[in-house]
């Protein structure tokens, strides 16, 4: 049987040539965005969350029709809080994909100007009079180790005790309830357990699926009450073998232990947080929680649009007491500017027009966010917005922002594994500090760590 | 005669009766397996038609179809299923053109490299592609193909390329040779043998490959969200993370809508494909090895 | 089976004689052209890169990112010392075993088995609603069985109608939990499979076999398993190598949680190198886990034959 003809067979290779070419559709592609002088400009969307996308877009408007401004090209990600970093910064990481302007967690910055992939803007800075309208603890959040500022803070957000005063009422507290110390929250909750069945005394969030939430508004809202740290500033060590440590962890245990909070099940399951909002709390099932600013953002025109009727909010007490009397930790997003940016210049004279008195305001108030400069915080309309903003931005000029360098999210991980011991009981408080200390070491190596008071 | 007649049936009739007995009792054992296997169903149906749905199940006080008018939008449904169409589209058929080509010749000749090649095949069908994403994405960047479709196209074709090229082989070991004996001695190209010859004999098998394919694309979230940038690009696979907000709400009511939108499109293709899905297992003799 | 008749007639195809000739093997192989290049550029590419990181200290973010350096194989002893590697090997085994190679098969095959000897409509609801949920998207799958199994969820409902209290086995015994989901998405392949092989059957050794009294127990594990055995062993690989890298079912269900308790190696790997910021770590953790595939794989092949590949 004879093979194929030569002449078929070139045919043959020219067919396999070309189909080889059109499967690979390398070139054809619409490569990149356009290179135009546009600004580009990543942010994170919130699901199917618009508040982001309108404000931008307006702000964008405004830009352009001021004359003086170029396009600006707005490019959303959604994703889940990982994938967002991680691609955010793979996009930093080449001068083909970077953003001029990216959104950025306050909690990852550091972690990212450590990588190299941000400038610093102190130059700018310079040249712009409302940066000294901005609060030094915010401020702060955006300085690097080596004293250079790196990105403009949009908003904040701070925590405390939020309560449902009927409920204390009913319990017999004051519906003005301001707890002293770790135990008058204790001992309230004991009251509304003994007095109203069926109502979940408190809510502290101890479990690894609500992620950095456990650690937050939970391990170290309470850590940061007591005379102990996690990271020692002044030494740039971490610290290990604290009996504050110890002690946050003993007062999740006594919640747990005494069924003070969440049933176990609900407490670990990823999802509670809607639960909790969209059910619980505008259901009046829930009398207290260690929560962020943001969560009337829930209720207002959704499930709860009456939550003020029944809702207050309590300063978060230092463990027994003592100066300053209250405890808050901050976070929140800020505007930063790559290495790797085309228009720098551009980027942040975009940041001027979006990060003015007034569309900060306009911002903080349409997102439930807490403002980071203090005519912005004096606005009327914007302290008038919701009954509690005022007190939740007054709680500013005392926060903490956590210690967000590079290693901090794999310590987060340590301490959400910690604080989940202590919700199901499988290590008693100082056995779970001792595993966190032995998982501190492992990630940071035993060199950047000291032990308390040494 | 009038003793034996009735005894005759009886043998006949009494296998004939256990048949049935079995046939009642597989019949019935299939039926309950087929209810559980709806149960988990229940809940993506109840709550797309109720406004207020939460994770719990429970009947919709009021059905509506509100969570689909609120899904039906250029933004939410058309175009992300407009673009996973274009993409999983375009990567089913270089993935099928691609494995079939390849198929040929390991089917019908054997080389010293051809079990070595197989084994690798088999093997890089089991790569954790989420492992290989971030080189992936930093290679995209270096050859500038981040944010373009048919590139993106390409990488799910070639990640879904070792399984396809696997079973297509199986599938076309089973089909006769003689036939295209007769082309060749007529002078017809290879190509031309596979085209007009060897394909035609393989459809059911060929409709597994692109089913198995287009599934396995279908649901890829991973890829296009690391490889695609703009908005108006992305498929809807990404876009089932548009339905939980800033606040830790779901909108389950309009999250199980979508569910059921995005999951139509392999159900039509199952509908269309589905006898020869069976059809293509069959004439593979199962896939054996 | 029409396999094995195949396999014999290869030889007397005219054109297989004749290795030597380089020309002729570069023609034949022409058409695994395209394929080729396209594993090439973006598979072959991406992993022997990612061999390469799996060997330094590379990070997303952090000081890492700016500086790396090789760090030889202390990815892997690093690996090899952490219980959370560890108990993420022993999980992904479980799960594993229990889901695909225990669970899919199993029910795949009594599946197939049963639907010899059904009823015609019985066969096609039963195949339909089986390859239903074979075809739904991964992550709808997962939002399905969360719900399914939550508190609150449908399971609960119908243990309610017997009077039997509720369950929370998304939190107590999670990775049975994800198990039976991957049981339930992926049994139609090896329904199908063996659907298939079965019906290549010869009935009449069977009905031989039954005749000399032989049990239906016996019949199946002494006449059928053996003439399908190929068809089995490839299933059973097939089956392995996807479920070990099963990712967004686990992911939604659980995420990994309670704690660490269903966080298998894709689980582990993915938390590293995205939540941390690891690439190296976490892509010394995937080569582990496409070890584990390959020993898998190896151990499959070596009871298989060789002219059947």
């Amino acid at each position: 049987m004879p093979d194929p003809q030569p002449g078929v067979s070139r045919r043959t290779a020219l067919w396999f040539t070309a189909g080889s070419v059109i499967a690979l559709p390398l070139g054809l592609a619409g490569c990149g965005s356009d290179s135009s002088d546009a600004v580009k400009l990543t942010y994170k969307q919130f699901g199917s969350g618009t508040i982001m996308g309108d404000f931008l877009r307006g702000v964008v408007n405004e830009y352009s029709a001021s004359g003086s401004g170029s396009a600006v090209d707005l490019i959303p990600l959604v994703a889940s809080e990982n994938d967002y970093y991680t691609k955010t910064e793979l996009m930093m990481s080449s001068g083909r994909t970077s953003p001029d302007l990216v959104y950025e967690d306050t909690f990852i910055l550091r972690s990212d100007v450590a990588a190299g992939y941000l400038r610093p803007i102190d130059d700018y800075l310079a040249t712009w009079p409302d940066w000294k309208l901005y609060y030094p603890t915010t401020q702060d959040a955006v300085k690097y180790t080596d004293g250079k500022h790196y990105g403009v803070p949009l908003s904040t957000d701070t925590r405390a005790i939020w309560f449902n005063r009927k409920l204390l009422a009913k319990a017999g507290l004051p519906e003005t309830w301001q707890p002293k110390t770790w135990d008058d929250i204790l001992t309230a909750a004991r009251a509304i357990k003994q007095k109203l069945p069926g109502v979940i005394p408190i809510n502290i969030w101890s479990s690894k699926a609500m992620g950095e939430a456990t650690s937050m508004q939970g391990f170290e809202m309470l850590l940061y009450g007591t005379d102990s740290t996690l990271y020692d500033e002044s030494r740039g060590k971490w610290v290990t073998g604290s009996k504050g440590f110890v002690d946050a962890l003993q007062f999740m245990r006594t919640v747990s232990a005494e069924k003070l909070g969440l049933q176990l099940s609900d407490a670990l399951d990823p999802n509670m947080g809607d639960r909790l909002y969209n059910v619980l709390w505008p259901n009046e099932k829930i009398a207290m929680a260690v929560d962020g600013s943001w969560i009337p953002g829930a209720w207002i025109g959704g499930s709860w649009p009456d939550w003020s009727k029944s809702m207050s909010v309590a300063k978060m007490p230092t463990q027994h007491g003592a100066a300053p009397g209250l405890v808050t930790m901050s976070g929140g997003f800020c505007w930063a500017i790559p290495k790797h940016a085309q228009h720098p210049d551009k980027a942040f004279d975009f940041v001027r027009t979006m990060c003015n008195r007034k569309n900060n305001t306009d911002y903080c108030i349409k997102d439930s966010q807490i403002a980071v400069r203090s005519d912005t915080a004096a606005e009327p309309t914007y302290q008038k917005s919701t009954p509690t903003t005022k007190f939740m931005t007054d709680l500013v000029k005392s926060t903490t922002y956590r210690p967000a360098l590079a290693p901090y999210p794999q310590i987060s991980n340590a301490i959400q594994i910690a604080c989940e011991a202590m919700l199901i009981g499988s290590k008693t408080p100082a056995a779970a500090a001792a595993t966190y200390d032995s998982m501190l070491i492992d990630i940071v190596g035993r060199d950047q760590t000291m032990k308390a008071g040494a | 005669m009038s003793t034996e007649a009735p005894a005759l049936p009886r043998t006949a009739k009494r296998p004939r009766s256990r048949e049935a007995a079995v046939k009642t009792g597989s019949s019935g054992i299939l039926l309950i397996v087929a209810f559980l296997f709806c149960i988990p169903l229940v809940w993506v149906i109840l709550a797309s038609f109720d406004k207020n749905a939460s994770l719990a199940v429970s009947w919709p006080g009021s059905p509506t179809f509100d969570n689909y008018r609120g899904v039906l939008n250029e933004k939410t449904t058309y175009r992300p299923i407009w673009n996973s169409l274009l993409l999983c589209g375009g990567g089913t058929i270089i993935t099928v053109v691609c494995a079939a080509l390849a198929a040929y010749p390991l089917s019908r000749y054997r080389s010293r490299g051809t079990r070595p090649f197989l084994m690798t095949i088999i093997f890089a069908s089991g790569l954790p592609i989420t492992a290989i994403m971030i080189p992936v994405y930093a290679m995209f960047v270096q050859v500038n193909l981040i944010d373009s479709m048919p590139a993106a196209a390409a990488f799910l074709a070639a990640s879904s390329l070792p399984y396809a090229i696997f079973l297509m082989k199986n599938f076309m070991d089973g089909v006769p040779h003689e036939l295209e004996e007769s082309a060749w001695t007529e002078g017809a190209g290879m190509v031309r043998t596979l085209w007009s010859i060897v394909l035609p004999l393989m459809r059911p098998g060929t409709a597994v490959v692109t089913m198995l394919t287009f599934v396995g694309m279908w649901g890829n979230f991973f890829v296009p969200f690391m490889l695609l940038l703009s908005p108006d690009k992305l498929p809807a696979a990404v876009s089932l993370f548009t339905f939980s907000s800033q606040y830790g709400q779901v909108q389950y009511g309009q999250l199980a809508a979508f569910s059921i939108l995005y999951s139509l499109p392999v159900a039509l293709l199952y509908l269309l494909l589905g006898r020869r899905l069976r059809d293509g297992f069959v004439a593979a003799g199962g896939v054996k090895g | 089976m029409a396999a094995v008749a195949e396999t014999s007639t290869m030889p007397v195809d005219p054109r297989r004689s004749g290795n030597s000739d380089p020309a002729r093997t570069a023609r034949r192989g022409m058409p695994l052209l395209p394929a080729l290049v396209l594993l090439l550029i973006f598979m072959a590419g991406p992993v022997i890169y990612s061999i390469y990181l799996a060997f330094t200290n590379k990070a997303v973010r952090g000081e890492g990112a700016d500086s790396t350096s090789m760090v030889g194989f202390a990815n892997f002893t690093e690996a090899f010392s952490q219980p959370d590697f560890w108990n993420a090997m022993w999980l992904t085994l479980v799960f594993t075993v229990v889901s695909g190679v225990i669970g899919q098969n199993v029910l795949g095959m009594a599946l197939a088995l049963l639907l010899r000897k059904c009823a015609a409509w019985v066969s096609w609801i039963t195949g339909t609603v089986v390859i239903g949920a074979w075809i739904i998207p991964e992550v709808v799958a997962g939002y399905l069985w969360y719900t399914f199994l939550s508190g609150d969820g449908s399971l609960n409902k119908v243990f309610g109608w017997f009077g039997l209290g509720p369950q929370d086995w998304l939190i107590s015994a999670p990775i049975v939990a994800v198990s039976f989901a991957n049981i339930w998405r992926g049994t139609a392949f090896s329904m199908l499979t063996y659907s298939a092989a079965l019906s290549q059957l010869d009935p009449e050794v069977e009905e031989s076999a039954a005749i000399d009294g032989a049990g239906p127990m016996r019949r199946f594990w002494s006449i059928t398993v053996p003439l399908i055995r190929r068809s089995i062993m490839t299933n059973l690989l097939l089956t392995t190598l996807q479920t070990l890298s099963v990712f967004g079912l686990i992911f939604v269900m659980t995420g990994g949680g309670p704690g660490t308790e269903s966080q298998t190696l894709p689980l582990y790997m993915y938390e590293q190198a995205f939540s941390f910021g690891q690439l190296g770590y976490g892509t010394a953790v995937a080569l582990l886990l496409l070890l584990v595939g390959g020993v898998a794989a190896l151990a499959y092949l070596k009871v298989l034959p060789k002219e059947d590949l």
